[in-house]
């Protein structure tokens, strides 16, 4: 293996890759992203410039995880580019199957944690403190600290962590850390929907018209059965309800 | 007022870039975006009255895998600001619920006018990363960088337009229907506030409960446990 990256080139790839889904596409999907956030390593650990523009056109192939979790991957494939440069790494055939084997493991956990757990929880929680402190931009904040700051962590720290173990990044307690914050995260997302929907009835411990809480618990219900199904779309089930409510609002004043 | 709308197509373009191509940080979202509006605009109120509602469907919405999500990023600041530049005309309650329920509509149409304009972009891309592999190999190195932003380029400037021709639309052609028909909106947006919440909150719950009795069981008791708290008040 050759000489360890620097940590200044571990933040530069770290930064990059903010960008990583700035050319997002149905063919490559984060191809050119992934190769614009490994730059910095290439840059550094191959000198001939030909070599170098080979690995880095190799990199714009095909890629895709979930995007938080991608640093993982940045400094997992950094760490084995190191390993090529010296010699010992896997060739390009293989590297791509790292890489794939690498995206999809990632993506399995980030959705789970980024976009099922943490995203509709910070949705939620920022929410509830809207509608309980509405003349404040309290909710705002709460919502994007909830999921910005452990999201633009784990994307900071994740380059060095993936590039200290390698592509069996997730294979020690990370993995179990991860696992438990999800588990965690439904039951605290489950504790402020509870609150939120008692606050929907009565905001402030003023019991709301029984047409309103009433129109609350039917959205309640037809939200649980429509979720059953992928499709219609909620925005389609929300644009649908308002047709109906405004049809019946005519209707009914004539 | 010239000076809000500006700012408007400027956070649209902001959130759009955050949505996808840059950072992902959850500034894109409903909540967010009308809570600035709100404070630009100098009406929080009926800012966060839409962004609530905007945000409870938004945070269903998923950019899983090549799935394209409904762009709730430009949805929610078309719609905010939509309700916004309606509720100035008058200080009535009943005016600003109308504002309100036309904003949360124009924002579920704009949110699901921008699915065909995104693959549109990615289909754009497409050729933008076989166009930096070849001038990586033709000795570019910049060219991943070009790339970048070309695509953030791209995005920002469709999220703008996007906004601009909804919000242009939407004041142009829905100012008068508000204006004649505002006490029945008002009466509509009592009864479709809560029934969007109620599904928004359903669809976050079963995201949430996935079949587990325990957290079923959690939800309740914490529903009910709030509720008496706040109709009977803490000891």
């Amino acid at each position: 293996m050759s000489a360890g990256l620097s940590r200044g080139t571990l933040l530069r790839m770290a930064l990059r890759a903010n960008l990583l889904q700035s050319t997002w596409n149905f063919e490559r999907q984060q191809g050119v992203g992934w190769a614009y956030a490994l730059q910095p390593a290439l840059d550094e650990l191959y000198a001939d410039p030909a070599t170098r523009r080979a690995r880095l056109a190799e990199h714009t192939a095909y890629f895709n995880t979930q995007p938080t979790l991608a640093s993982l991957a940045l400094g997992a494939v950094a760490q084995l580019e190191g390993e090529r440069a010296g010699g010992a790494g896997p060739d390009a055939v293989a590297m791509a199957r790292v890489k794939a084997a690498l995206g999809s493991t990632l993506a399995a956990l980030g959705d789970r944690l980024f976009w099922f757990s943490l995203r509709p929880f910070a949705a939620a929680i920022g929410v509830l403190v809207a509608l309980a402190r509405p003349e404040k931009p309290w909710g705002a904040l709460v919502l994007w600290g909830t999921y910005a700051v452990p999201h633009l962590a784990v994307r900071f720290a994740g380059v060095g962590w993936g590039y200290d173990r390698g592509p069996a990044v997730l294979a020690g307690g990370l993995r179990r850390g991860f696992e438990r914050a999800v588990t965690l995260l439904a039951y605290a997302g489950c504790v402020v929907l509870g609150v939120l929907v008692a606050y929907g009835m009565a905001p402030g411990g003023e019991m709301r018209p029984i047409a309103v809480q009433s129109a609350l618990a039917g959205g309640l219900g037809l939200g649980l059965l429509s979720a059953q199904r992928a499709r219609p779309s909620p925005t389609q089930w929300a644009l649908g309800l308002g047709a109906l409510v405004l049809l019946a609002t005519w209707t009914r004043q004539g | 007022m010239t000076r809000a709308f500006l700012f408007t197509l400027l956070l649209a373009g902001v959130a759009a870039l955050d949505a996808t191509p840059v950072a992902q940080t959850l500034l894109s979202q409903p909540l967010v975006t009308s809570t600035i509006l709100g404070l630009v605009w100098g009406d929080v109120h009926t800012a966060l009255a839409v962004g609530v509602v905007l945000q409870i469907l938004a945070a269903s919405t998923t950019p899983l895998g090549s799935r394209t999500p409904e762009d709730y990023a430009t949805g929610g600041v078309a719609g905010t600001a939509l309700a916004l530049a309606l509720a100035q005309q008058s200080p009535l309650q009943p005016w600003r619920d109308s504002a309100a329920l036309v904003g949360v509509i124009v924002g579920l149409l704009a949110a699901t006018s921008g699915v065909p304009l995104i693959k549109w972009q990615r289909r754009r891309n497409e050729g933008l990363s076989r166009w930096c592999e070849a001038e990586i190999l033709a000795g570019h190195e910049h060219a991943p960088a070009l790339a970048s932003v070309a695509g953030v380029t791209l995005a920002f400037g469709v999220a703008v337009a996007l906004c601009a021709a909804w919000l242009a639309g939407g004041v142009v052609l829905l100012h008068p229907f508000v204006q004649h028909e505002s006490l029945r909106l008002s009466r509509a947006w009592t009864l479709a506030q809560p029934l969007w919440m109620g599904f928004g909150l359903a669809q976050l719950l079963h995201a949430f409960v996935q079949r587990r009795l325990t957290r079923a069981g959690l939800f309740g008791a914490a529903m009910v446990g709030a509720w008496l708290t706040l109709v009977m008040g803490t000891p």
